[in-house]
């Protein structure tokens, strides 16, 4: 394809500086990462570590594959080839010998609670109150006694600012409230690792703020995340590591005031000409 | 005078004026008719539309209604979820499950479950090709209300679960999505997401059923059950009355299908609490302006 002109790849995994390996809880392990959707290639040999406490930030035009990266890593699509360890432990599947052998459901929805997912369109449960979005989880898949979730999820709601809209529906909550429970929803599983799929895009320009200062916190408290965004400000200001990707690919991938200053290589030069 | 102040003034068309007209003269003339037709025979009526006889198979007809289509939504949800399976065999089964009973009249559907016993004199419970199990005569076991009920409800079902599946496949697949990464397990998505969601899409659709299933019962009649239109039957067999006893029944299928769409209104309306608190929300706000500030 003629893609593999323009781009090139990054070859060593980028480690920032004072983060330890990618081993254990938090932490993401991706090696030649195939994903095709039928005859498209969506992503080709992605290798990527993020380590325990890391914010990753990944950014590239539409198309590129952040979204279905954030996607694999959370389980939602099967990869079809390489290998993808989050926290510690092969995604959906155990090592064997010759091949990788697909866990059972139950076990992979125990894996998937140690991962937290924030989408672009919240998917927030409409039929249920901020509250019952917050505790649903922890009652049905964690089995945890309901007023034990309920105290919970009222200390998450306030923790993102929310408090006074427990009962709300999300109808009656803006894009940007809706998100912070979004996040709330998803740290109240306890998960190791956050990812955050472009979660301001689909809010007001005066609303992102409120969203990017809860994810700031979290940051702030040694959350690992991995955040798919067009926030540049964000990128700088919080990420420990930035990635760059197109077609596919991890063009590059550093320091994020490095590369939003001096980017490398040049579809990266390219692409941020325009946005920045 | 000055043109911000001058008020807008809408006339009503001519044309509204005749067809006022010809709508009063036709249901005058409908009322007339109704009322000088000695044909009608509005003393028999009267006199039936509160018969002990009628009112018994009245009652036949709700119950069953009721009964048929509780058991046709029961079964119509498993084969919606049958049909959605991973497994082919499953999925298959529910295919071929809706297609047979759809694809085939109701009234044969009946006359054959009255007549199982023609195709199956015995049914045996128990382990095929063993002689473990017991013979059942089905005779015995399957009345004319029994099949009746057995040959509405399995033909209602396929419809159902055709209305289910709609509704299941008009929740966001990002709903899903947020249920799986919080590692629901396929019970839990169905329970607490997708059946409360494909709710505002599956109750008006069965209510439609409802009222539909309410006259389809008539059906039964051909069995000899006893519902309302045999009941009837029986009455204008022996008193020649006919036009009048059928406008008997027809009155109470009339009264029972608007008094069944009330409990839909109200089942919609609880079903569409997330739309409907939009505004509870919004008057909300009206009303308490603390939550305004607490909000910014």
């Amino acid at each position: 394809m003629s893609a593999d002109e323009t781009v090139t790849r990054a070859s060593e995994p980028f480690r920032p500086p004072g983060m330890g390996d990618a081993e254990g809880p938090g932490t993401v392990h991706i090696r030649k990462l195939v994903k095709s959707f039928g005859a498209r290639k969506v992503l080709r040999d992605i290798n990527l570590d993020v380590a325990c406490g890391e914010v990753c930030c990944v950014i590239g035009p539409s198309g590129s594959g952040k979204s279905t990266l954030m996607r694999c890593i959370d389980g939602l699509e099967d990869i079809d080839s390489g290998v993808l360890k989050v926290n510690g432990e092969h995604l959906g599947y155990v090592e064997e010998e010759t091949h990788f052998r697909a866990l059972k459901r139950r076990q992979l929805r125990q894996q998937r609670t140690q991962i937290g997912m924030v989408f672009q369109q919240f998917n927030l449960f409409p039929n249920m109150t901020a509250l019952e979005n917050v505790t649903v989880g922890q009652v049905l898949v964690k089995r945890m006694p309901k007023a034990e979730a309920k105290e919970r999820a009222l200390s998450l709601l306030a923790r993102v600012g929310l408090h006074g809209h427990e009962q709300h529906y999300p109808a009656q909550l803006s894009g940007g409230q809706q998100q912070r429970v979004a996040i709330a929803r998803s740290l109240a599983l306890d998960p190791k690792v956050m990812l955050f799929d472009e979660p301001t895009s689909a809010l007001d320009p005066e609303l992102v703020g409120d969203v990017l200062d809860v994810m700031k916190q979290l940051a702030g408290e040694g959350m690992t995340m991995m955040v798919a965004t067009h926030e540049m400000g964000f990128a700088r200001e919080v990420g420990d590591s930035l990635i760059f990707m197109a077609d596919g690919y991890i063009v590059e991938r550093g320091d994020p005031r490095e590369v939003l200053a001096n980017p490398k290589e040049a579809r990266t030069q390219q692409f941020l000409r325009k946005v920045l | 005078m000055d043109p911000t102040e001058k008020p807008r003034i809408h006339h009503r068309a001519a044309h509204e004026y005749v067809v006022w007209v010809i709508g009063l003269l036709l249901f005058a003339g409908i009322a007339y008719t109704l009322v000088t037709n000695p044909r009608y025979e509005w003393s028999v009526i009267g006199r039936y539309l509160v018969a002990s006889t009628v009112l018994k198979g009245l009652l036949l007809t709700v119950w069953m209604t009721l009964l048929v289509m509780l058991i046709a939504t029961l079964l119509g949800l498993v084969v919606a979820v049958m049909r959605s399976s991973r497994v082919l065999p499953v999925r298959i089964l529910a295919i071929g499950y809706i297609n047979l009973f759809r694809g085939t009249p109701v009234l044969v559907q009946l006359i054959l479950w009255f007549n199982i016993a023609a195709l199956y004199p015995n049914i045996r419970l128990g382990i095929p090709f063993t002689s473990i199990g017991t013979a059942l005569n089905t005779n015995a076991l399957i009345s004319a209300t029994t099949a009746a009920i057995i040959g509405l409800s399995l033909n209602e079902a396929a419809y159902m679960s055709e209305i289910v599946r709609g509704g299941f496949n008009s929740v966001p697949k990002g709903q899903l999505e947020a249920a799986d990464s919080l590692g629901m397990s396929e019970g839990m998505k169905l329970r607490r997401v997708i059946i409360p969601q494909s709710m505002p899409t599956i109750i008006p659709a069965t209510g439609n059923q409802l009222t539909s299933m309410l006259k389809e019962t008539s059906l039964v009649s051909v069995l000899g059950v006893g519902d309302l239109l045999q009941s009837v039957q029986l009455i204008s067999a022996r008193n020649y009355q006919v036009i009048p006893l059928l406008l008997v029944a027809s009155i109470w299928y009339l009264v029972v299908s608007i008094l069944l769409s009330y409990p839909q209104a109200k089942i919609e309306a609880h079903y569409d609490k997330s739309r409907r608190s939009v505004q509870a929300g919004a008057q909300e706000l009206i009303t308490d302006p603390t939550l305004l500030e607490r909000a910014t």
